[in-house]
């Protein structure tokens, strides 16, 4: 009896891995978001190689964060118009995407194309958000891809008159998310 | 009984494990946030200058700054031709930004005869709250050349005789996205002397603010106390009032101000006008800054088909 009793906590730690299976993660540390606004007066090209990216294999939930003055322009002061007048990241220093990809099977090797549905919030707005995804699956890794518009007006960012020709209305959006598996 | 707590403990240990799981995928994020690069806080001043004296803000790497400065006054003739333009100063300058924490610039002032160079480093960047430095520091050190000519009979006249030195320590602290302060000591030596009586090293402080009255404009104040003033003619603590206006490339600068001057050790010691409507003291200050990008960081930018 005693004996059993010794074992236990074996038995029980064991079991503690098993769950750790049970809701595997990976997450990408150094995700890729960029954004592009080609207007005939400028173009200007953002990029964020920090983005932090997570998805539940079992559930097919992802999110998505990113600090704001991560991103690297082409020019340095437009790294801080962007932030001190455009994002204001003093106030909201991240943006941030919590959905759910839908239809996802994680044990399908290879390539994959899903739509990813739900919340994003960005300068203290959150819109609804379907984005067609890719997922390849290679081994343990998967890298979703793929390109988005967004408004800069559906965000509550304003450009001023004087501006108006040098930023588009609509920016492209592209990610490319590499998720390895996650320890906790 | 000690195997009976080891088994307790294992019991919540493992019941607590799902609980963890059941935590947000954006809380696992928010963890993963905290081991990333550091976030220091930006443009606490935005433009190098609050008004006519620096701000802690340097260019970053590859930066050239055209800067075109002028103030504008009155004479005090009862009779003027020109509205608010009797008299001018000119200062035009190029500042560059040597990296992003070292910076450079040389400029030449018409009225004066003023001409000067600098260089400033920052020294300690604001992070934001609970992760660093709660300011900014930057030191500023430049020098001046007088080429004006000197008619006083006493005065050795030779080139290090006209030059004159401003050191300061720019501490400065963002409180809010609105909200900026400066405080700077500064420590000028002069080595041109109007008479004997003149000390030839002061202690000055200065104090400058910013306030963001929307995302592109802020109104911007400054002034400065020298604890020493020259003997030899009475001179005023500058003060400057403005609004800084920043759009893409170009930052434009407006002030109402006392000073004429636009070099460190002339406007901080030399000031000769008090702050007030009476002709020539109040000067219209306008700064243009247009900004040049030398060295890009993302390279390949094409034209989506």
């Amino acid at each position: 009896m005693s004996k059993v009793n010794k074992l236990f906590p074996v038995f029980m730690f064991f079991a503690m891995f098993a769950h750790g299976q049970e809701s595997a993660r990976v997450i990408a540390r150094q995700g890729q978001v960029s954004f592009f606004s080609y207007t005939s007066v400028e173009h200007i090209k953002a990029e964020n190689n920090q983005v932090l990216g997570i998805i539940d294999l079992t559930s097919g939930e992802i999110a998505v964060s990113m600090l704001m003055n991560a991103f690297i322009f082409e020019k340095a002061l437009m790294r801080e118009h962007f932030n001190e007048s455009y994002v204001e990241s003093d106030i909201y220093p991240k943006a941030s995407f919590e959905g759910q990809i839908q239809g996802f099977d994680s044990g399908l090797e290879g390539e994959q194309t899903r739509i990813v549905k739900g919340n994003f919030s960005m300068h203290g707005v959150t819109k609804v958000l379907e984005i067609k995804t890719k997922i390849e699956r290679k081994d343990q890794i998967f890298v979703l891809s793929g390109t988005f518009e967004a408004l800069v007006q559906d965000y509550q960012i304003k450009i001023p008159p004087l501006l108006a020709g040098n930023i588009a209305k609509t920016i492209s959006v592209d990610f490319r998310f590499e998720c390895e598996p996650y320890a906790n | 009984m000690r195997i009976r707590a080891v088994f307790t403990f294992w019991t919540l240990v493992v019941m607590a494990v799902p609980v963890l799981g059941q935590e947000g995928l954006l809380d696992i994020l928010e963890q993963e946030h905290k081991d990333t690069v550091p976030t220091y806080v930006s443009a606490t001043f935005k433009t190098t200058r609050i008004t006519y004296g620096h701000s802690v803000e340097t260019r970053k790497k590859g930066i050239l700054e055209i800067m075109l400065s002028n103030r504008f006054w009155n004479t005090p003739a009862l009779q003027s031709q020109s509205f608010g333009v009797d008299k001018m100063n000119a200062r035009i300058a190029l500042e560059y930004g040597i990296s992003d924490r070292l910076s450079t610039g040389f400029g030449g002032s018409t009225w004066d005869g003023l001409f000067d160079g600098y260089l400033k480093y920052r020294l300690v960047r604001q992070r934001p709250k609970g992760e660093g430095s709660p300011f900014s520091i930057t030191i500023f050190q430049n020098a001046s050349y007088f080429s004006e000519g000197l008619i006083l009979p006493d005065v050795d006249d030779s080139f290090s005789n006209r030059l004159s030195y401003t050191s300061q320590l720019l501490i400065a602290r963002k409180f809010g996205p609105n909200f900026s302060l400066q405080l700077t000591p500064t420590f000028v030596h002069r080595s041109v002397r109007y008479g004997d009586i003149d000390a030839r090293n002061h202690m000055a402080l200065g104090i400058g603010g910013r306030y963001k009255l929307s995302h592109h404009v802020s109104l911007v104040s400054e002034y400065y106390t020298v604890f020493n003033p020259l003997d030899s003619f009475d001179t005023y603590g500058p003060f400057g009032l403005g609004v800084n206006w920043e759009i893409g490339d170009v930052m434009l600068q407006f002030m109402l101000t006392n000073a004429p001057s636009m070099v460190e050790d002339s406007f901080i010691t030399g000031t000769k006008n008090n702050f007030n409507f009476k002709n020539p003291n109040l000067n219209f200050g306008f700064n243009f800054t247009y900004v040049l990008h030398l060295k890009r960081k993302l390279k390949g930018l094409k034209q989506k088909d």
